[in-house]
């Protein structure tokens, strides 16, 4: 399946890599912000951005186009967008619609091919995230897959099924039962996965393998994306 | 819709991203007081539930298909609070991992579709369930739930500056009503099926509401959604009322947001004071997640 790509990624090893997640979300914040407030005339701080950007993923050292491919995922939507507001008189506006859309969503992309999504959530519960939302995200990340395969193999199962070609009616609410068999199934595992947690012991928390540790620096990471965000914004 | 970063001006982001924080830490808490230990893995898988629902097509029309968006189903079998956990979890794994929807717009996005669209899509179902109306109040939620996310959408997009044609707006909201009468249908066949397997999983209100005060209601919740996207692409309409009123004096320094139009001009302007009101937005939001954050595990029994 397509993400796990991203989540391949996540775990190589590079100097970004290597950063505290903490700093990794502050810096990405930090860029976002700057972005989301630099007005659509100023094309120079676009290029700057970019720049910044280009030299995160050098040192990250992931595949430019993967990367790049995956970004302009975004590209569709905001081109709609940009092309409506070109349309109603504003060029540089829907440029820059389009080029904010683009730079932010490849930063967040990088953050998350850079960190494992565990550390990336201790780091936001470290950060003053409540607890149950955190868990609730770890175990929807853990059972997506399974859960989506599930669901493959009943729709595989269904397609196999309907050479008899039923109405749309029919297959409507074969559908429909095809989502209630889904949702029994799926209650049915939490249940089970809830017994073997109690079996097993669970604290209430995943703990991690290594403590996460933010140094000097990674520190010094963080001042720099900060200053330079910063820097761009206010300078060009 | 998902809505990318670079749409939205910092002021409407940055608005809603502080409101849903603390809602989002108050619905988690009221979710943990209704359920016990064991459904924090049931959010969880839940929502993988929802995310692998979107690959069971329903077909609607000539050629055309639609999938179950989520929020009302998961509303009426897990309770309005844990629903919105569920839907905001699945935000921020789509925005994380899946790069559908920004970062910084999360709360904008986890605003439309987690908290204001699970709650329109539950009011129906809370008012109608104990009456006669039970399938028209699933139904109803549905499309409430599609079309209360879309109007918000919409109006935020509008807010930030995004040009939109009155045609190309008449043409999206009909393209979402259709959708959400899809969802609407979708809901009403799945709630059906699950029922019959285990009629446990549907939850049932405690007290039945009348039907006029749930049509009411409704019909509140529609007009607010309207006028939220009616007043936001006719401000000029809403000032020259306000004009008209003389409520210029009185109203202006509430209808300000503090940290509204700091993005207007071009780089002459000061920039100091819009560091300062980006920079005290962030320390802003992330006060309010750690207040929160806090509250929570005062509260926490796990």
């Amino acid at each position: 399946m397509h993400h796990v790509v991203v989540e391949r990624w996540s775990r190589r090893s590079s100097p970004l890599h290597a950063r505290d997640a903490r700093a990794k979300l502050g810096a990405l914040l930090a860029f976002l912000v700057a972005i989301s407030t630099t007005p659509p005339q100023a094309a120079r701080a676009f290029v700057a951005y970019s720049a910044l950007l280009a030299v995160a993923i050098v040192s990250a050292r992931l595949p430019f186009q993967g990367l790049l491919g995956r970004a302009a995922l975004v590209l569709p939507l905001s081109a709609t967008f940009a092309a409506v507001t070109w349309w109603s008189g504003d060029p540089a506006r829907a440029i820059a619609l389009a080029v904010k859309s683009f730079i932010s969503g490849l930063a967040a992309l990088l953050l998350v091919a850079t960190t494992p999504l565990t550390q990336l959530l201790n780091a936001l519960e470290s950060l003053g995230v409540p607890r149950p939302l955190i868990l609730v995200v770890q175990f929807l990340y853990r059972y997506l897959f399974v859960i989506s395969e599930q669901a493959q193999h009943m729709r595989l199962a269904a397609r196999c099924r309907q050479g008899l070609g039923l109405d749309r009616r029919s297959r409507f609410y074969a559908a429909a039962g095809a989502l209630g068999v889904l949702f029994a199934r799926s209650w049915e595992r939490a249940d089970g996965i809830y017994r073997a947690m109690l079996a097993r012991g669970f604290s209430g928390r995943f703990s991690p393998l290594a403590p996460a540790r933010f140094g000097a620096r990674d520190f010094a990471f963080l001042c720099a994306a900060v200053a330079a965000s910063t820097a761009i914004r206010l300078a060009l | 819709m998902h809505i990318p970063d670079g749409f939205l001006s910092p002021a409407v982001w940055a608005t809603l991203d502080l409101v849903s924080v603390p809602a989002v830490g108050l619905l988690a808490r009221k979710a943990q007081r209704d359920l016990e230990d064991r459904k924090i893995p049931l959010l969880g898988v839940m929502g993988a539930f929802v995310f692998a629902a979107q690959m069971i097509n329903f077909p609607v029309g000539p050629g055309t298909t639609g999938h179950l968006v989520g929020g009302t189903l998961l509303a009426v079998t897990l309770g309005p609070a844990a629903a919105a956990v569920v839907m905001t979890a699945i935000l921020a794994i789509q925005a994380f991992v899946f790069q559908d929807g920004g970062i910084v717009v999360l709360g904008a996005n986890v605003f439309n579709m987690a908290i204001a669209s699970v709650l329109a899509g539950y009011l129906p179902y809370r008012l109608w369930a104990g009456s006669g109306w039970r399938s028209a109040a699933i139904f109803a939620g549905g499309v409430l739930s599609v079309l209360t996310s879309a109007c918000l959408a919409l109006a935020q997009l509008l807010i930030s500056g995004v040009p939109m044609p009155r045609r190309l707006m008449l043409v999206s909201l009909g393209l979402f009503l259709v959708s959400g009468l899809i969802e609407g249908a979708v809901t009403l066949a799945a709630v059906r099926a699950i029922e019959r397997l285990n009629p446990v999983w549907i939850r049932s209100p405690k007290d039945s509401g009348s039907r006029v005060l749930g049509a009411v209601a409704i019909a509140a919740v529609t007009l607010v959604a309207g006028g939220v996207l009616i007043a936001s692409a006719a401000p000029d309409g809403i000032w020259s009322l306000v004009g008209k009123l003389g409520l210029t004096a009185q109203t202006a320094p509430w209808l300000h947001a503090p940290l509204a139009d700091y993005q207007v001009n071009g780089l002459e302007s000061a920039w100091l004071r819009k560091a300062t009101a980006g920079l005290f937005g962030l320390v802003l939001v992330y006060v309010a997640c750690f207040l929160t954050g806090k509250f929570i595990a005062r509260q926490r029994s796990i």
